[in-house]
């Protein structure tokens, strides 16, 4: 392909995107559905398989769809928080801050164990413990994203705080989502990775079989979902009424299930969050 | 009694059978044969053809169908995460090389509230749109959709989230039909002239011999007995042929034989014929010649007195004339000339020998001549001077037969092909026994007649290819017909 029929090609993206998203962001006014957007931590199809019961759950109790979307990395995620093309969103305590100035406001989090990240290596790997006088150099590192708060955020501070440099101990590589992360530490691509738990649980048995968790930072707040900020006060309620309610039903529970949220969701206050700092 | 004599039909006096004459191209056994094997041909090769094409049909109509199918799926595999992320960049990349699929009329990627995402037709991006088809299509499509409709819902975890919508064009598709179906034309074309020429050998190998045959029966009939078809083949039609071949040999071998008989019969008939002609003539001579013999004698008497000698000199006067009558009746007969046949009208000369009779002073004028004409002109092919003498003949014949008063009616009727000529009269008829010998020479049944003249006309008519029918009952009057060939 040549470079005239590339820079075709790239503006005729460029104008599809411009031109989707300005409809989008000027539909948002009237539509008649409500569109969920969730963090890419892991791969579309396996966010969509964890919350489409819960958008069709929220779409039963509110009187209108919810659409299940993500995106596909964190920066275009949080472009389109701060364009307020999702009324509803779901990511992790350090984007809520970000989410916060574009007018979100936290309802509920996960009422999961704490919020923590987690360093995972091969049990073969050549680094079971985190010493940084026993490091062996050359070794590489793997992150989903550089804005993945347990994963890659609190890992790095953790790390930090063990005198571990590791930019310059490690080669970093990124894989855009903590399934890429986990399946490259797997296949041998990196030798270590941050992470954290529930991505860490969905994966096969005998994919975790062959991982150990090697370290764990202090917790965080867990993840937030927070709405639009005017998003009607009833229609907020609504949802807050059925996130808290979901572990108290059978069919609750399995939405809870499908998330892997098997404590269900807890109010959120949204002052615990003013303390999470990059 | 009535008496017969049977006039031979035309044809077979002129030799013109309907076998002999040149079969329709339609009609021959070889135009059926190529007509049958081409058109056996022809069907047998359009039943497989049809087959063929039809069975051809069918697998590039499923091609086509599986292929979309399969290209269906594979951009819903393509585009499901880029679906669920809203990609549209990825999006455009799956839908641009999708546009770039043979066949591909549009593609599009639909999420599950109706929002185009992405899409061949840049126009429907970001729209909100009514599902294109609620389920694909199948093949074959209805006439006038050159379009094959496909859709396949992109789903995760048993939930819908969205769809693809995928349109081929049947162009290439028809195309690609009609170039086999045109083919298949070419092929029952070929076939039929294949076949044709195939069939048009056989039938020429199988029929050569047949055709051989009937020109050699054609010349077997025009008298040649030494010809002989060719039989070196070893086919049923040589079998035909070698055994033609012995039947023309046995059929010259028969003529041959008949022919010899039929000379000696017919000098022996001569011969006879001349000693009973010589004796009739004999006969009609002696009695006036002994009659003039007995006179000159008394009139050498001298003792006779004058009323006598004046009566035998009128005896001798009278004979002698019948003799000269009854030579020249002979010589005439005897001497009748060819017959210089052409075209004339028969009923002009008819009317014109009335005419000649009525005006003869010689015949009673209480007999009545009168014409019967089918028509004002009847063409014919004859010699008119030796019809006229027939005519004058048969009429004198009824005339003297009818003593002295009466009606002779000369008939002319036309068929298609013939004229028929009567002379009827209301005389006393001829007796049974004379009937059937009335032609013969010398043979009268008055007493002043020569017996000649039917004779002449029986033989004038034979130059024309016809003879006399007589029908007579006595008392009530005779009919005597004979036909011409028309013109």
């Amino acid at each position: 392909m040549n470079f005239a029929a590339v820079v075709s090609r790239l503006s005729a993206c460029v104008f599809v995107i411009g031109l989707f998203t300005s409809a989008a962001a000027a539909s948002s006014v009237n539509r008649d559905y409500y569109r969920f957007g969730v963090l890419p931590l892991q791969s579309p199809t396996k966010l969509a398989a964890m919350f489409l019961p819960l958008t069709q759950d929220l779409g039963h109790a509110m009187g209108r769809p919810v659409q299940f979307v993500t995106a596909p990395s964190f920066s275009e995620y949080m472009k389109r928080v701060g364009k307020r093309q999702y009324d509803i969103i779901y990511l992790n305590p350090l984007l809520y801050t970000e989410a916060r100035k574009a007018g979100y406001r936290a309802v509920v989090k996960v009422g999961q164990e704490p919020f923590t990240g987690i360093l995972v290596v091969r049990r073969d790997g050549p680094l079971q413990h985190l010493d940084p006088r026993r490091i062996p150099k050359g070794l590489r590192i793997g992150f989903p994203d550089p804005n993945a708060f347990a994963a890659t955020v609190m890992t790095r501070q953790y790390m930090r705080r063990l005198d571990i440099n590791v930019d310059k101990v490690f080669q970093v590589h990124y894989f855009g989502s903590q399934d890429s992360a986990l399946m490259a530490l797997h296949s041998g691509l990196v030798d270590i990775i941050g992470t954290w738990r529930p991505s860490f649980r969905s994966m096969p048995k005998a994919v975790r079989a062959d991982l150990r968790i090697i370290a764990e930072t202090p917790p965080q707040p867990q993840m937030p979902i927070a709405v639009r900020g005017d998003l009607p006060a009833a229609q907020v309620n609504q949802i807050v009424t059925t996130l808290l309610r979901l572990s108290d039903s059978k069919a609750g529970r399995k939405v809870l299930d499908a998330l892997g949220f098997r404590q269900g969701f807890v109010r959120a206050n949204d002052a615990e969050y003013l303390g999470v700092r990059q | 009694m009535n008496a017969i004599l049977e006039t031979a039909p035309a044809d077979v006096l002129s030799g013109n059978a309907d076998w002999s004459k040149k079969l329709p191209f339609t009609s021959t056994l070889r135009f059926r044969l190529i007509l049958s094997v081409a058109v056996v041909h022809a069907v047998l090769m359009g039943l497989f053809i049809w087959d063929a094409v039809s069975e051809q049909s069918d697998s590039l109509r499923a091609e086509l169908q599986n292929r979309g199918h399969a290209l269906t799926s594979l951009m819903a595999v393509a585009t499901t995460n880029a679906l669920l992320a809203e990609d549209l960049a990825s999006l455009a990349e799956v839908t641009a090389r999708i546009r770039n699929q043979p066949d591909v009329k549009y593609g599009e990627v639909v999420d599950a509230e109706g929002n185009v995402l992405a899409s061949t037709d840049s126009r429907r991006i970001g729209r909100r749109v009514r599902d294109r088809i609620a389920s694909s299509e199948a093949m074959p499509l209805p006439a006038g959709d050159h379009v094959l409709d496909l859709r396949e819902d992109i789903k995760v975890a048993g939930r819908t989230v969205g769809s693809v919508f995928l349109g081929l064009s049947t162009d290439n598709l028809d195309h690609a039909l009609a170039a086999t179906r045109n083919e298949g034309l070419l092929f029952i074309l070929i076939a039929l002239v294949a076949g044709s020429v195939a069939a048009w050998a056989l039938s020429f190998a199988a029929t050569r011999n047949l055709h051989a045959m009937i020109l050699a029966v054609r010349r077997i009939t025009g008298g040649d007995m030494d010809v002989r078809v060719s039989a070196t083949g070893k086919d049923e039609v040589s079998l035909l042929a070698r055994a033609f071949n012995t039947m023309v040999e046995s059929l010259q071998r028969t003529s041959e034989q008949v022919r010899s008989e039929h000379e000696k019969r017919t000098e022996a008939e001569r011969l006879a014929c001349v000693g009973e002609l010589s004796a009739s003539i004999a006969h009609e001579i002696r009695n006036p010649l002994s009659a003039i013999i007995n006179s000159v004698k008394l009139l050498a008497r001298g003792d006779i007195a004058e009323d006598d000698r004046s009566q035998l000199t009128g005896i001798v006067n009278g004979e002698a004339e019948r003799l000269q009558r009854i030579l020249n009746d002979f010589l005439t007969f005897s001497r009748v000339p060819e017959s210089k046949v052409q075209s004339a009208d028969l009923c002009q000369l008819v009317t014109e020998t009335v005419a000649l009779l009525n005006n003869d002073s010689s015949l009673p004028q209480t007999v009545t001549m009168r014409a019967r004409l089918c028509c004002q002109q009847c063409l014919g092919r004859f010699d008119p001077d030796q019809i006229r003498q027939v005519l004058m003949n048969l009429v004198m014949n009824a005339v003297q037969a009818m003593s002295g008063s009466g009606e002779v009616v000369i008939e002319v009727a036309a068929t298609q092909h013939d004229l028929i000529v009567r002379v009827i009269d209301s005389g006393s008829g001829i007796p049974d026994e004379l009937i059937d010998k009335v032609t013969r020479p010398f043979v009268t049944g008055r007493n002043n007649g020569t017996g000649l003249g039917l004779s002449i006309v029986q033989r004038i008519l034979m130059q024309h290819g016809s003879k006399l029918q007589i029908v007579s009952h006595r008392g009530v009057g005779t009919e005597v017909s004979f036909i011409l060939s028309g013109a």
